[in-house]
Order: C-alpha cells, then structure tokens, then sequence
C-alpha cells in the first residue's frame, strides 16, 4: 500500500505483534511504522465488529487504538520502541495480509 | 510539591513553538507540553529528522519550520514530548500524561496552542479502511518517508487536498482521479474578495502553479461533483461519485479525503471558554482578543485552533501572546510591547491579504442531503444518520441529548470525528443554523488514560483528591 521513499530510514526495531516477532521501521509512530509494513487493519471495531484503519494520523480519529505495552493507546501518537508489545486482537476476522 | 512554570504552552505546533521561544528569550519560566515526539506540529512535523529529499519535496514552506524549531531549542524552555495533556483547570492547572505516567503542573498563564484538524466530513464507506485523510498520508510522508504505491483517489475541497495532489502526482502515484466538491466557477461574492488577494502576487501564483502541475500529469480532475461513495468489503475497492448527469466509478485501494480544517475546539470545551460561530467557515473558534486572550485572563489562544489562518499566521499569534504574557508578568513595559507587536501585526496582515479569497472559493456548503441515511456518522459506536434523523424526529433538539439518547459522541474519540457533521445534520433537519443545536460537553479527560495514573498522582490546589478532577467544577468558574 505504501512504500517507503527514504533511504535514511533503514534502522529497525524487533517488536512483538499479535504475539508474533516482527521487524518494523525505527524512529516512527507504531501507525507508520505498521501501515509502512503492509499491516492496514489497527483494530476490529468494538460496535461495528468491522476492520478499522488509521484514518486521520494526527490523533483526532482513535481508529488506530491498539493494547501497546498492556495499555490502550493511539498508535499514531506512540513512537515504536524495541521490544513493544503490540496487540491488535484481529482474531475472528480475515481483515489482515 | 507540583511542578511551576510562569507559563506552559501547550502543542508544538508553529505558534506553540513561537510562543515558546519568545517566552523564554525574554527570561520566563517555560514549559511546552506536545503530544508529537517531535516539535513542529502536522505542518513542520519531523522537520528536525527530515531527509533532503522530504525537504525537496515539501518545498520552502515546510523548510521555514526548522528555524523555528532552532529558535525554539535554543531557548530555554522546557520541552515535553509524547505529552498528553488530559485536563486542565482555569486556575493554572494542567494535568499531563507521560511515558505512562501523570502529574500536575501549574502556571500563571496558559497558552493553547493545539491547533486544528481536517474537517470530518461522514460519506458512505467513509470507514472503510483504505480511506484516509489526505493530511494522513502527507504526515506518513514527513514522517516515516512513506508514499502510497497503489491506485489513488483524492475527493473534497480545499487548497490541501490540490496541494497534496500535486505532491503525489509529483511522485509519480498513480492517481486515478482528483473528485473536488468544490463548484467549477466561484461565485462572485468570492470573485471580489480576489482583489485583496492581489497584494500577494506570490501566494496566487503557488496556486496556480499546483494546479498547473496537476494538469500537465493528465490526471482526470472533476470539479463540482457530489454523491461521493468508497466501497469494498473488507477494504476499499470502488470509488464513485456524480458528476453532473454523469455517474463516476473508479477502482482504488486508497482514497484520500480533505474538507478543509477546523480548529479542534476540545480543550477549550473544556476549559469553558468562550466559543464563537464562524459563519462563513462553518467552525467554532474561542472569542479571544487580539492577543489571543480568551475570557479567562490567564488563558491564551494561539494559532489555527483559535481560527484556521495558516501556519504563519499561527507563528505570529503565538509571539503576539507571548509579548502579552511578558507584559503581563512585569517584564516588559506596554509601549515596548506594543513596539515588538507591530511588525508582527504587519506580517500578519500581508500574510492575511489572500485568505478571504481562498476561504470564500473553498466556503463548505451543507444541506440536507449532503449526508445520506445510511452512512455511519459516529464511528466509535456505529450511529448512522438515519439515528439522528429520528431521535430529532422524536423531538431532540440539543446534540447533548441526542447523544445520550443514540450514544453518537460517546466513544473514544469523543465526539471529534462526528461532531461537526452532527450539528450539521441536526441544524438541516431543524431548519436551524448549526451553532443553534449546541455543541458536546466536554470533560476530563480529553485523551483515555489509564486510571491507575491518576490515582498515584500528588495533587495542589483546587484538587484535593484525584476523584475530584472529574466532579463538575464549572460552578467554580
């Protein structure tokens, strides 16, 4: 969906996602770093039941809320960091890849 | 003991950063809270790590945003990243998670400066994931360098939506369609406010050039068209629309979306400042004077969430109420505040000069069929507009209400995503100017936060214990 234009941003982290290691783009939000992977889906819906997608990017639209480190936060306000725990709960759906 | 400062400057944005700096260069006690990683706001954002070719790309205007941010750094102030500021009191108390953890600060001044957000304006599909804001996908690419390489649609209105497509278009994207909502001739009323816009010869012809270069790329660009629709099953697929007699359909697995910017009026909801109706532009703005005072005396408003004029613009608000703050606390004398203000009254004018025009062309127009039934308006809880339509049907009249009766407004985003759009659709069904159905009560606080963190916080002042931070205090003040 995106690909990255830059070679400067080569440095990776290793994190978890959805209990699988992963790594992602260093120095970004957790939204870019993801979205720059090809991982679309932030969430399922808790009232639609339906996939959601980062919509806004500059923490108005609270699609993009993910359990980062045990907390429900905006992964487009929270930088990606080694060794983060990123859990979508995507599980039920066909939404993702 | 919480922390003091003589002021703390909430957002990083350019009139946070301006204010900022102007601040403490004259000696006071600063400290800026942002909730980005990075100072400069959406429109400077990550200009301090940006590579030569973001900058190449982003052009002059995005490049200015690294001086002010050295300026910034090279002040004293005190400087928060990752800060979310979750409440906050007209006695000078600001309550503020980070890295996980939240405190009180208190200061003798506040300047907001929390900028604005691209207008949420709910179509059909509009949730589906692969519809972004067009503002998404130009921070994706301040940010992480990130460019879509896939089949892109941009629909709306408003000079960021032409100039992200030029940006994409530039790239090399490949762009299906560009769907403005915007009329093909602009009315006369606008047509006359060119005149002034004439002053600023450079700023037109940016413009033009932007659109040129749309042009010369061949893109198909539609203008006037309405019914605008994203559909898919899981993810976007199809984008549709109605130009004219004529029935658009294109395949797309992104649609950028942009219906202009409004300042993001939660914080001042909450503080109970005072807000106007904007008429023209369809927005609250808070009621400041012209130094960006709001009705509290402590309490500042500066930049595109005291009124959408631009990042320049923002610039120079917040310098101008920080020369207030600074004559205010005893450090500078009226009339050399008043001679520090000037030059930056004429920049601000000069860099005024073409806005009447642009936001008279990119004027938003709602009725009552802008917004079809079907279309879900709250995303947090899944209200469509066919809800509202019948809880007003029924007889509500205020959009507190209404959200208590659908829950629209009641999720995580708390009324940010379908606010506008609610008023709108509430104020058509009523035959009433929106600004007449009310606006959401807000309260702390403004971001979820864990409730651990506000139960290991040390508290002063009118606080006594954390439960009393989310009593009702508007009696107080």
């Amino acid at each position: 969906m995106f690909k990255r234009d830059d070679s400067n941003h080569q440095e990776t982290v290793t994190v978890t996602l959805d209990g699988k290691t992963q790594n992602l783009q260093s120095g970004v939000s957790v939204a870019a770093a993801l979205l720059g992977d090809g991982h679309l889906i932030s969430r399922i819906s808790p009232s639609s039941h339906k996939p959601c997608a980062p919509h806004c990017l500059m923490g108005v639209c609270f699609e993009c809320l993910m359990e980062i480190n045990g907390v429900q936060q905006q992964a487009c306000a929270v930088e990606i960091a080694e060794g983060m725990n990123i859990k979508r709960r995507l599980s039920g759906s066909n939404g993702d890849e | 003991m919480s922390e003091m400062y003589d002021v703390v400057v909430i957002g990083a944005g350019p009139a946070g950063i301006s204010a900022g700096a102007c601040l403490a260069e004259m000696g006071m006690q600063v400290c800026l809270l942002d909730e980005q990683q990075h100072p400069g706001g959406q429109i400077y954002r990550n200009i301090k790590k940006a590579s030569p070719k973001t900058l190449r790309e982003m052009g002059e205007d995005y490049e200015r945003g690294a001086h002010l941010v050295r300026r910034f750094e090279d002040s004293k102030a005190a400087y928060h990243q990752g800060a979310t500021v979750w409440h906050l009191v007209p006695d000078g108390s600001v309550y503020v998670s980070v890295k996980n953890s939240s405190r009180q600060i208190r200061a003798h001044y506040i300047v907001v400066a929390t900028g604005a957000m691209e207008r949420p304006v709910p179509f059909p599909g509009w949730s589906l994931p692969g519809c972004m804001g067009a503002g998404a996908a130009n921070n994706l690419a301040k940010e992480a360098g990130l460019t879509p390489d896939c089949n892109v649609v941009l629909a709306g209105s408003g000079p960021l939506l032409l100039l992200e497509a030029s940006l994409l278009v530039g790239k090399g994207v490949p762009v299906q369609a560009i769907l403005e909502t915007t009329s093909k001739t602009p009315s006369l009323g606008a047509l006359l406010k060119m005149f002034p816009a004439l002053k600023r010869y450079d700023f037109l012809m940016k413009g033009l050039k932007m659109v040129r270069d749309i042009k010369k790329s061949g893109v198909p660009h539609y203008k006037g068209i309405s019914e605008l629709q994203a559909l898919g099953n899981d993810r976007l697929e199809t984008v549709k629309a109605c130009h004219g007699p004529n029935k658009l359909k294109f395949s797309a697995d992104l649609l950028l979306t942009h219906f202009g910017v409004i300042p993001n009026t939660h914080i001042y909801r909450l503080l109970k400042c005072h807000l106007e109706w904007n008429r023209e532009q369809r927005y609250w703005q808070p009621i400041t004077d012209n130094w960006g005072r709001t009705n509290y005396e402590n309490i500042f408003a500066a930049g595109d969430g005291a009124g959408v004029h631009g990042a320049r613009a923002a610039e120079y608000k917040g310098e101008l109420a920080a020369l207030e703050i600074a004559h205010c606390l005893g450090i500078i004398p009226a009339y050399e505040r008043d001679n520090l203000a000037r030059p930056l009254r004429l920049k601000l004018q000069d860099d005024h000069y073409p806005r009447p025009f642009i936001d008279a062309v990119f004027a938003p127009h709602f009725s009552k069929e802008s917004f079809a039934d079907e279309t879900v308006l709250c995303r947090c809880e899944n209200i469509k507009v066919k809800d509202v339509r019948k809880a007003v049907g029924e007889g509500v009249r205020d959009v507190n209400e209404l959200k208590i009766v659908t829950r629209c407004g009641m999720g995580p985003c708390q009324g940010r995503m379908c606010g506008p759009a609610l008023a709108e659709i509430m104020g058509a069904e009523l035959s009433l100017s929106p600004d007449k159905v009310g606006m959401m009560t807000i309260r702390p606080p403004l971001k979820p936060i864990p409730l651990e963190e506000v139960a290991e916080m040390e508290l002063e002042g009118a606080a006594v214990g954390p439960a009393d931070l989310f009593k009702n205090q508007s009696k107080k003040y």
